[in-house]
């Protein structure tokens, strides 16, 4: 089994993962219409651009728009959840050992104390996120079932992961549980709202364009948008 | 001398002294008189919603509306309309009053209008709605033909009119008053007395003049009255004096036309500028017509004299 | 029942359409109608297929659910916080609900819709700037207005609006020839204390091409009198056109946007008519907003630029000031608090912040300028934006809506408003009636009427005294 998932499975779920990311973006811009959005993006490209870069950034720094500011108790949690989820996965030691074990690949890694660092403040914040989820009325109200799901799914990889770092009695157990919901998340997204993955970089630049084509964007303005 | 007469009525008491002489006028003149009624102000932005002037309750505009609103001025003014000589026509119209009687009175081509009752109290507050000063002193400063109004009971008597007082500032506006009252005198056969106030709180230039300094000057005002106005009496006129007095203009006007026993006020409008609300309370005009005992007519333009 | 007597789904195409409807007051017939109107569920299942594409689909899949657009919205705010007005919600339970049902809803939802989409969205897009995933919410109801208006649920007064601007190409019963009219008028209203003053019509190659508002020529003539001598002041060469003169469009806020292409196209044409180097509006956010922002797509103009430059009135102003055409009495400056409306449709929407403190800085002493907080881009809506101001429907959750800016406004101390948008003036003055703060708001050309040196050559020949 831990062959398998390793193995075989690890090329079926990054195909599936990397081409549904990228059917979803290309499936986003082509449907696309400068008039149905109405925003030339054609014709103001570079303004466009430079105004999508910019909001892209912005909101990807902590604190970097307004929004983030207004909210830093949010924003503690939106980071320390999403700065987790991207770079532990990706940097982690015993993840680079099995690409180049199994797949041959040299990759950098982490110090394994960060990661755990960053896996538990990721955990403590996906439980701030559900915590926040229940408590304020104006979320509250707007979160579905689908919402914890994918809460879920996320930090399923996480718990599994840290429970075999830790070596919890039942490793084996733990190890393929944190296989099976790693590939879980991974092929959640690109047929979920886990899609944001990408879609935000589409959503953010397209807003950007907006704003910038046709709503401000010339009249330069230190506006993040 | 008067062909067309329109008449701004708020179709209640308050216009009743204005209705006596506008009913009155038109039938010494023949005139065509027409009955006009803004009776809405609009509201609610680009909708078709206003206030009712009378009720302040947010009212619908349609036909139904405005055929009864119709139909209560009509009735209010049953017994006059009635006796009346000429063509006599109803409009209700909605809309801000100030603007809504220049347009008619531009597209009839009214050669005077009658106001009716002041914009006081809680009927100002929708007239004013957004625009400060009231309607009558827009109306007569834009108006192209003199401008009537009473506001006193015992001021609505007109005919048998022996004597006019032409209160004058020198302004521009002011020549076309004289040229008004002038003809009105002429016509009637009437007294002109041509007076001016000698603003001495203006004229001091904030500092308190000195009597003989006032003195000189109401001299110097008299000698100006007759070079500006004697030359330009109509032919063969004589019955014209002038007299100068010192103090507050409203003031020396009412005090003047009271002691002359007049029967009629004609001025120009004074103030320059209508938005601000300080020159609506100190508008000499207005004032005058809040306190005299006669109608006043507010004549600034020339067109239709 | 199909469709009645006075509520149906097709626009209103003709002056007798419109007085029928007019007809029905308060349009109390039309929304008993309404209560029955069916739905054309495969007419909006067609529309959802052609317009809702990945933009708006992605904006309704990916949200978050993380309610940081909730503070953002006034809405909520003045509402006590009802989560029911977190922008999220407005939008998933209206436009989320017809998507996912595919077009498949009844009477009863879509009357929901319209309550929602009208009563409690002005569309101003500030929760657009609040959204991590850049879900601009506005957009989003302003196209389920669209929605809802194509079957026929739209507020009355939004419905006659729109057939308004159908028939008149005005969004009220103002005739080219009431217009022209209205321009000689205003011109002979004022040519004596400013001597040389016309009102310019139909002139070709002017520098300046005006359009208004069409509630000016209508109620207020005084605002197109205004702008004439501060154009014969400035020395421009301007003109106003015959027909085109007409920049606003309340079948934006309807969501009709067949009748937006035709009132706008009209103001075009009028450009490509008269050929002037730029077209200047007048002090109205959602007009400038069709016609300089919106309007070129609604027309299909691929560069999203209208066929000549067209700039708001605060950025003539600003222009004039700033190159000594208006030149203003340094003593005649405001000496009192005042503070400044920023309208959502050119500011935030259009970014011309910047350019109205530039024109304070010229018309107030300094010192007295105080901002709202939050101002600018950040700024609320007057509370009437949207098309909020004109509904009866809705009149006591407008009101309400008002207290938003009644207290920005009080905030600040000041008892002078500046609004140069018609919809916020509006707004504006209905708080002052609904709640008596004791304020004055202005647009900005009485101001500068009041302020402005007038060149030696326009005085009137010399008065005595």
């Amino acid at each position: 089994m831990y062959e398998f998932l390793t193995g075989p499975m690890l090329w079926v779920t990054f195909t599936v993962f990397i081409v549904g990311c990228i059917w979803r973006v290309v499936r986003y811009v082509r449907g696309l219409s400068w008039q149905l959005d109405r925003v030339a993006y054609r014709p103001h490209f570079a303004l466009g651009a430079r105004h999508a870069l910019k909001s892209v950034f912005y909101w990807l720094v902590p604190f970097g728009s307004r929004s983030w500011r207004e909210k830093p108790g949010m924003t503690i949690l939106f980071f320390a959840f999403h700065i987790g989820i991207v770079f532990v996965p990706l940097f982690l030691e015993a993840h680079a050992v099995v690409a180049k074990q199994r797949l041959g690949i040299a990759w950098p890694s982490m110090p394994a104390g960060l990661a755990d660092g960053l896996t538990i403040a990721m955990l403590v914040a996906g439980a701030g996120l559900v915590i926040r989820r229940l408590a304020l009325p104006e979320v509250r109200i707007i979160t579905t079932g689908y919402d914890y799901l994918l809460l879920a799914i996320t930090m399923a990889p996480f718990v599994t992961g840290l429970a075999c770092r830790m070596d919890l009695p039942g490793a084996e157990g733990w190890l393929l549980a944190h296989l099976v919901t790693g590939h879980l998340m991974l092929l959640a997204i690109p047929f979920t709202k886990l899609s944001h993955m990408v879609l935000y970089f589409c959503s953010r630049a397209q807003l950007g364009m907006d704003f910038g084509i046709k709503r401000g964007g010339e009249r330069g303005r230190g506006i993040v948008w | 001398m008067f062909k067309k007469i329109l008449f701004a009525t708020s179709g209640s008491p308050a216009s009743d002294d204005a209705a006596r002489v506008a009913f009155d006028l038109a039938g010494r003149y023949q005139a065509a008189l027409e009955l006009l009624h803004v009776t809405g102000v609009p509201t609610r932005a680009y909708s078709q919603v206003v206030k009712d002037v009378r009720t302040g309750e947010e009212v619908s505009v349609d036909e139904n509306y405005l055929s009864c609103i119709g139909d209560e001025l009509k009735s209010y003014y049953e017994r006059q309309l009635a006796g009346c000589a000429a063509a006599c026509t109803v409009s209700i119209v909605t809309g801000y009053p100030h603007r809504e009687i220049l347009r008619q009175a531009r597209s009839s081509g009214a050669d005077l209008i009658i106001m009716g009752a002041s914009t006081k109290g809680e009927e100002g507050k929708f007239y004013r709605r957004g625009m400060a000063g009231s309607t009558l002193q827009r109306v007569a400063k834009a108006a192209r033909c003199p401008v009537l109004s009473v506001h006193r009971p015992h001021a609505s008597y007109w005919g048998g009119i022996g004597s006019i007082v032409f209160a004058t500032d020198f302004s521009k506006p002011a020549e076309s008053a004289f040229a008004f009252a002038s003809k009105v005198a002429q016509e009637l056969d009437a007294e002109l007395h041509l007076f001016h106030t000698l603003d001495i709180e203006k004229g001091g230039m904030g500092r308190d003049m000195d009597q003989d300094e006032i003195e000189a000057r109401l001299i110097e005002a008299r000698k100006r009255m007759y070079a500006t106005y004697g030359a330009r009496m109509p032919e063969g006129f004589k019955k014209w004096q002038v007299e100068v007095w010192e103090g507050t203009p409203y003031v020396e006007i009412v005090k003047f036309a009271r002691e002359r026993l007049a029967d009629l006020i004609v001025l120009a409008h004074h103030a320059s500028d209508p938005d601000l609300e300080a020159a609506r309370i100190g508008s000499t005009m207005e004032q005058v017509i809040l306190r005299a005992n006669c109608p006043v007519v507010s004549v600034n333009h020339p067109d239709k004299i | 029942m199909p469709e009645g007597k006075y509520c149906f789904r097709r626009p209103l195409q003709t002056e007798e359409d419109i007085l029928h409807l007019l007809s029905d007051t308060r349009g109390t017939n039309y929304y008993k109608e309404m209560e029955e109107l069916e739905v054309d569920t495969e007419a909006l299942k067609k529309r959802l297929d052609a317009t809702c594409k990945s933009r708006l689909r992605t904006w309704l899949d990916i949200c978050a659910r993380c309610g940081l657009c909730a503070d953002s919205c006034f809405l909520y705010r003045v509402n006590d916080r009802n989560p029911e007005q977190v922008p999220s919600y407005k939008v998933q339970t209206t436009l989320g609900e017809i998507v996912r049902k595919n077009g498949n809803v009844d009477t009863k939802f879509m009357l929901h819709a319209m309550e929602v989409c009208w009563s409690r969205c002005t569309c101003c897009s500030r929760c657009a700037q609040y959204c991590p995933h850049g879900i601009d919410m506005g957009q989003m109801i302003s196209y389920t207005r669209g929605l809802l208006y194509s079957q026929g649920f739209v507020p009355w007064e939004l419905k006659i609006g729109s057939g308004m601007h159908r028939v008149y190409r005005a969004q009220m019963d103002v005739t080219e020839e009431d217009w022209v009219e209205t321009c000689e008028w205003m011109a002979e209203e004022n040519e004596e204390e400013y001597p040389g003053l016309t009102i310019p019509v139909d002139v070709e190659n002017a520098d300046i091409m005006y359009t208004c508002n069409a509630r000016e020529p209508k109620h207020y003539p005084e605002d197109v009198a205004e702008a004439a001598i501060l154009f014969h002041i400035a020395g421009e060469n301007w003109t106003v056109p015959s027909s085109g003169w007409e920049q606003t469009a309340l079948c934006m806020f309807a969501g009709d946007w067949e009748a937006c292409k035709m009132q706008v196209q009209n103001v075009y044409d009028a450009i490509e008519r008269l050929k002037p180097k730029r077209v200047v509006g007048t002090e109205c956010g959602h007009a400038h907003r069709a016609s300089v922002i919106e309007g070129p797509y609604w027309c299909g103009r691929p560069d999203g630029k209208p066929p000549a430059p067209y700039i708001h009135y605060v950025e003539w102003v600003a222009e004039a000031l700033r190159t000594g055409k208006l030149k203003i009495d340094p003593a005649k400056r405001i000496k009192e608090p005042v503070t400044l409306q920023d309208s959502c449709n050119y500011v935030r929407n259009y970014g011309l912040s910047e350019i109205t403190r530039e024109i304070i800085s010229y018309i107030v002493e300094p010192g007295y300028f105080v901002e709202m907080a939050p101002n600018k881009d950040y700024n609320y809506c007057c509370g009437g934006g949207g098309g909020f101001n004109g509904v009866g429907r809705y009149r006591a959750q407008r009101n309400k809506a008002l207290k938003t800016k009644r207290d920005q406004i009080l905030a600040t101390g000041c008892k002078l408003v500046i609004a140069p948008c018609h919809n916020c003036w509006d707004a504006i003055r209905d708080l002052e009636e609904e709640f008596e703060i004791g304020i004055r708001w202005t647009f900005l050309k009485p101001l500068l009427l009041k302020m402005v040196v007038i060149p030696e050559h326009l005085r009137p020949a010399e008065e005595e005294e």
